[in-house]
């Protein structure tokens, strides 16, 4: 993003950028497409393929174009201009029906006459034609444009001046003394056209026809019109096409700007940049910030909770608790906790050959649930589009929704695959466990030799006595003990017990809410946040083709 | 042609119609709105301007109105015309300045500011002031006549341009001023299609044409003329001539267009046929083209009725969700049902539950004494998932019904007016939803309290309390076995179950039925109320519109009123 600026800046120093530039626009109608409105984007499309069409074509010639309203004396000043009778002058109007174009120099036009449209039986080779003078060499690379009319009740004469207003690298336009204040050609083709004044020339014609006197003030007049429609600098020449006064002025200015070459390169810059300012106008430029920290909690919260994380959670408590009573419970009496049903394995959790294939027997979200992640995904995008174009909001929000219809599969596959199994046995089990054994050896020990001790009693045989300990017979006090400290280990087993359990469930819940995040992340976060980036990317290409 | 003495019943059939034009509603962004209402607009000036002081006053001088392009030599011909400079001419363009009505002083009564043209106020010294008329007392005008020169049709002034508009539309007879350079621009020739289709008197003058290319320009303007409908008006030609110091043409180069309209001014009948085809013209194009804008109301109309669709559909649904998911039971999920659990007893009774119900109302009541706080916690659990509910219903019905709005131009535009935040719900909803959800429980509470009135002294009662009975309550009335699955209808049925015993136990059978009814009612109605509001929102920008079922008849019937006078008219 930021590094496309920076390469960007790089290039421009190189001096080659309106290639870049070019490229840039494409890029950013192309990251647009779907989020912007689709006419702006198909005049910045048709604005890139100009321009791409442009300068693959002869960068040797320049294309100036006599554009003007009908009778202020285009053709009279093509035909000044080139010498030639070549464009028909009358009095009934409209007179020009066709653009006529002649071109000067002795390198082929032919190929970029085409892309104007102009066919050949309408095109004039100026060296071809007549011998070299040194006019005819100053406009060297000179491809002169008599456009029709724009004003005129016929109306396919205004379309082709539209189509070559577009195409032509210097626009002269040719304005008369009754005509110069209209309408047509302010409001359709100069005030629209205002950031193009380095490419544009303004000529008075007919100039002859203005009473002594009022010249100056005609062209100051013309100058303030120009200026009202935000063309403050262009250069406003007087002429006459029928004195011939002001047509060498007019033939020196259009000569520099053939000998610069500059004029294709510079008009399709200013095409370039008013397009990219049109569509940054559309785009909006406000700056992105991640995702909030909070907002993304709190879906992860409203997930988890859709998900059925406590409920799983619960049930690990219980079911670890269960089965470590049981493995440090007295094992005499341990038959009974099997009677319970375990409660992982009625969700179908917990088990080892749980795969991803496996649906879980969570209930699904309730609607109070679902309302929550819901409110939870709209509260996270109205965040994270806070300050973007409502077409920007609008598509964030879209790709933030986009995944919402298989999430709560997504969950489940989630708390599925998390292995939460309690399968593995501690050691502190194994010992209680192996304790509990021995006090059983022991205590079976001392009731057998009670058992021995009667029998033998009954039998009559002998008089054995047991050793006495501190007057208990060892038998006995073997028996007592061992079941004793059977009962007080099973009490501590299972105070330990549930001490594990709780640990075990705030892992399961630690473990159970990371994967749930991963969801959250891929399905929710990560879409929203790829929006986020197209916007930027479209935000920083056509900062690098306007030029900033 | 109507009746030269127009009835009293045509000039209010025009002015009802005048009026519903005017109200008519257009504000909605329907394709190709703006035009109608440009249309619009132009015809209830020329009804305020033109056609009813005309018929009021059908004696009143002719009014020539000398109109065309800027630089074509509008001015320098009226001066010509009067023979003394009573309007400035410049080369500078467009020219800014008030519009100048040239009349004899024995017309004079015919221009007040109340007669024809009433917006514009009315002075008698040059002004640039392009709301007011410079009128000008001038003898060499002849009486019965008058001559306005308005200002340019094309010009990049556009309060130029429309000013001219409004003049032609208030002239009896069309001056057209052209010129070699200017005979075949558009602009013109938009205004002379117009003047052509309502049957307008028109003359035109090419003005400012050199002596050598008259015949030809002549020849192709008369054909052009023909072509559009205009072969009867009368073509004057002026050819280009020096002007004197005063700024006046040889008095020879307008001889003709002076001689037409002398004769004119003479010939009272002439002048009156004049002024009736023009009115008659107007008359009859206003009456067409209303129905194109009865038709854009129509429009208008059948919009609105789907915008309002739209918003309601949206509500409608969210309301439908929120009403299943109050009475499928999934309110009493998750939360609310651990705080239940914990509220009756221990987590793992639900399994004997149906067996030893009796038991567990013991346990049941022995825990609403142990732990009167509890209920409290049931109840905000309650709460809480119906806060959320109300608030994701809100929210998804306001997404829905912004989107179906956006994806229609009138809707946007609508939804911009609003500064776009109706894609979410209000922003005190949040607020009103949870004082909603409590009032809903205080009412349940004061509910269970008025019904145990009676019962407040049996033990039963005593032992629940009103919040304990209360709390039974809201399990009872969203618990619904339908919509669940699997172990659940055994949790959440067999929680209700516990609920209900108890409730029973201590208003019978017959009142727990009604009371969850009536509880269940209230909520289903407090979120009606509150979705209403919502919707409310949207529903207001549409009434802004003003677009009733009747707008369209109510145009269309005022323009039958105007053809029925008409009708009759010309029946008699």
């Amino acid at each position: 993003m930021t590094g496309l600026v920076v390469g960007a800046r790089r290039l421009l120093r190189r001096g080659d950028d309106l290639v870049l530039r070019v490229d840039a626009l494409q890029e950013a109608v192309t990251s647009g497409r779907g989020r912007l409105d689709d006419a702006a984007l198909n005049d910045a499309q048709e604005t890139v393929d100009r321009a791409q069409e442009r300068l693959r074509l002869s960068g040797a010639h320049t294309v100036v174009a006599l554009a003007g309203a009908t009778g202020s004396g285009k053709s009279s000043l093509f035909n000044k201009l080139t010498g030639l009778d070549l464009a028909a002058v009358g009095v009934r109007r409209p007179t020009t029906s066709w653009a006529l174009a002649c071109a000067w120099g002795p390198d082929d036009a032919a190929d970029l006459l085409g892309w104007l449209g102009i066919p050949a039986r309408h095109q004039v080779q100026r060296t071809s034609l007549l011998d070299t003078s040194t006019d005819d060499s100053r406009l060297a690379g000179l491809v002169l444009l008599d456009l029709p009319d724009h004003d005129s009740t016929e109306v396919s004469h205004h379309l082709e001046v539209d189509r070559l207003v577009k195409h032509a690298d210097l626009l002269v336009w040719v304005l008369d003394p009754q005509k110069y204040a209209d309408a047509a050609i302010h409001d359709r083709y100069l005030r629209p056209l205002a950031t193009h004044s380095d490419v544009m020339l303004v000529v008075l014609n007919q100039a002859d026809q203005l009473p002594a006197g009022t010249r100056g003030s005609t062209l100051a007049d013309v100058r303030r019109l120009l200026s009202a429609d935000g063309l403050h600098d262009v250069p406003v020449l007087a002429t006459s096409a029928r004195t011939g006064a002001g047509v060498d002025e007019l033939r020196a200015a259009i000569a520099k700007r053939v000998r610069a070459k500059a004029a294709a390169t510079a008009r399709l810059a200013l095409d370039v940049s008013a397009t990219a300012q049109r569509l940054t106008e559309l785009n909006g430029t406000a700056a992105t910030s991640a995702p909030g920290k909070d907002r993304v909690a709190a879906l992860d919260d409203a997930l988890a909770e859709a998900a059925g994380v406590p409920v799983v959670v619960q049930a690990v408590r219980r079911s670890t608790a269960t089965r470590r009573r049981r493995a440090t419970g007295w094992p005499l009496i341990r038959w009974v906790g099997r009677l319970r049903k375990d409660p992982l394995a009625d969700l179908h959790l917990g088990t080892a050959d749980s795969t991803a294939l496996v649906r879980s027997s969570l209930p699904p979200a309730s609607k109070v649930q679902q309302a929550r992640v819901d409110l939870a995904v709209r509260d996270l995008a109205e965040d994270a589009s806070r300050g973007l174009d409502p077409s920007w909001a609008r598509s964030v929000r879209t790709a933030s929704s986009a995944n919402s219809a298989d999430l709560h599969d997504a969950l489940d596959q989630a708390i599925v695959s998390t292995g939460i199994a309690v399968d593995r046995t501690p050691l502190w089990v194994r010992a209680f466990n192996a304790v509990q054994w021995l006090l059983v050896v022991v205590a079976v020990v001392g009731a057998g030799w009670l058992a021995a001790l009667a029998g033998l009693a009954f039998l009559q045989v002998g008089a054995y006595q047991p050793p006495r300990v501190s007057g208990l017979a060892l038998p006995t006090l073997l028996l007592v003990v061992a079941v004793v400290l059977g009962l007080a280990v099973a009490a501590a087993g299972r105070a330990v017990a549930d001490r594990s359990a709780a640990r075990a469930a705030r892992r399961a819940d630690v473990r159970l809410r990371g994967a749930i995040a991963a969801v959250a992340d891929e399905r929710v976060v990560q879409p929203l946040v790829a929006e986020l980036t197209a916007y930027e990317h479209t935000r920083d290409a056509l900062r690098v083709a306007g030029g900033r | 042609m109507a009746s030269p003495r127009p009835s009293a019943a045509l000039t209010t059939a025009l002015t009802r119609l005048r009026q519903e034009l005017q109200a008519a509603p257009l504000r909605l962004d329907v394709p190709a709105v703006a035009k109608v209402r440009g249309s619009r607009n132009a015809m209830v000036s020329q009804l305020e301007d033109y056609i009813l002081p005309r018929l009021v006053q059908i004696d009143a001088p002719l009014l020539a109105v000398v109109g065309g392009s800027t630089g074509a030599g509008k001015s320098t011909l009226v001066n010509s015309l009067v023979g003394r400079s009573v309007t400035a001419a410049g080369v500078l363009r467009p020219t800014t300045r008030s519009p100048v009505l040239v009349h004899n002083p024995a017309d004079a009564t015919w221009f007040g500011p109340d007669r024809i043209l009433p917006e514009l106020a009315r002075t008698t010294s040059p002004s640039t002031d392009i709301g007011a008329l410079h009128l000008v007392a001038v003898d060499t005008v002849p009486p019965g006549l008058a001559i306005l020169d308005a200002p340019d049709v094309d010009s990049v002034e556009t309060a130029n341009r429309t000013l001219a508009a409004q003049l032609l539309a208030a002239a009896d007879l069309w001056l057209f001023v052209t010129s070699a350079a200017r005979y075949a621009d558009q602009v013109p020739w938009e205004f002379l299609k117009a003047a052509a289709e309502r049957s307008t008197a028109v003359a035109v003058v090419l003005d400012r044409t050199a002596p050598e290319s008259v015949n030809e320009v002549r020849a192709h303007l008369a054909r052009m003329l023909t072509s559009h409908g205009l072969r009867d008006s009368p073509l004057f030609t002026v050819p280009e001539s020096a002007v004197s110091a005063e700024g006046l043409l040889d008095p020879q180069a307008v001889a003709p267009v002076r001689g037409w309209l002398q004769e004119l001014s003479a010939d009272a009948t002439a002048r009156a046929q004049i002024i009736a085809q023009t009115l008659d013209g107007a008359i009859r194009q206003v009456a067409f083209r209303t129905h194109e804008v009865a038709d854009a109301v129509a429009e208008q109309q059948r919009v609105t009725a789907s915008l309002r669709h739209d918003a309601a559909s949206a509500y409608r649904r969210a309301e439908a969700d929120l009403t299943e998911a109050l009475g499928d039971g999934t309110v009493l999920r998750g939360e609310v049902l651990a705080r239940w659990q914990e509220f009756v007893g221990a987590g793992g009774f639900a399994r004997t539950m149906e067996h030893h119900v009796s038991r567990l109302r013991d346990r049941f009541v022995a825990a609403v004494r142990g732990r009167g706080q509890s209920a409290e916690d049931v109840s905000s659990a309650v709460g809480h998932g119906l806060h959320v509910l109300l608030l994701e219903h809100a929210e998804s019905a306001a997404e829905r019904a912004h989107r179906s709005w956006s994806s229609t131009e009138p809707g946007r535009s609508l939804l911009q007016e609003s500064q776009g935040v109706l894609g979410r719900a209000s922003r005190d909803f949040r607020e009103k939803a949870e004082r909603a959800v409590r009032d809903w429980q205080q009412q349940l509470l004061e509910v269970v309290r008025e019904e145990g009135a009676d019962k407040r002294a049996t033990a039963r009662f005593l032992a629940y309390g009103v919040n304990g009975l209360g709390v039974a309550l809201m399990v009872v009335v969203f618990a619904s076995t339908a919509g669940l699955t699997g172990s659940e209808v055994g949790i959440a049925g067999g929680t209700a179950v516990v609920g209900q015993k108890v409730l029973e136990a201590v208003f019978g059978d017959q009142a727990v039925r009604r009371l969850a009814a009536q509880a269940r009612d209230d909520l289903v109605r407090r979120a009606h109320d509150l979705l209403q509001v919502e919707e409310e929102r949207f529903v207001a920008l549409l009434d802004a519109v003003g677009a009733d079922e009747q707008s369209a008849d109510r145009v269309r019937d005022a323009v039958r009123a105007v053809d029925d006078v008409r009708q009759a008219a010309r029946a008699r």
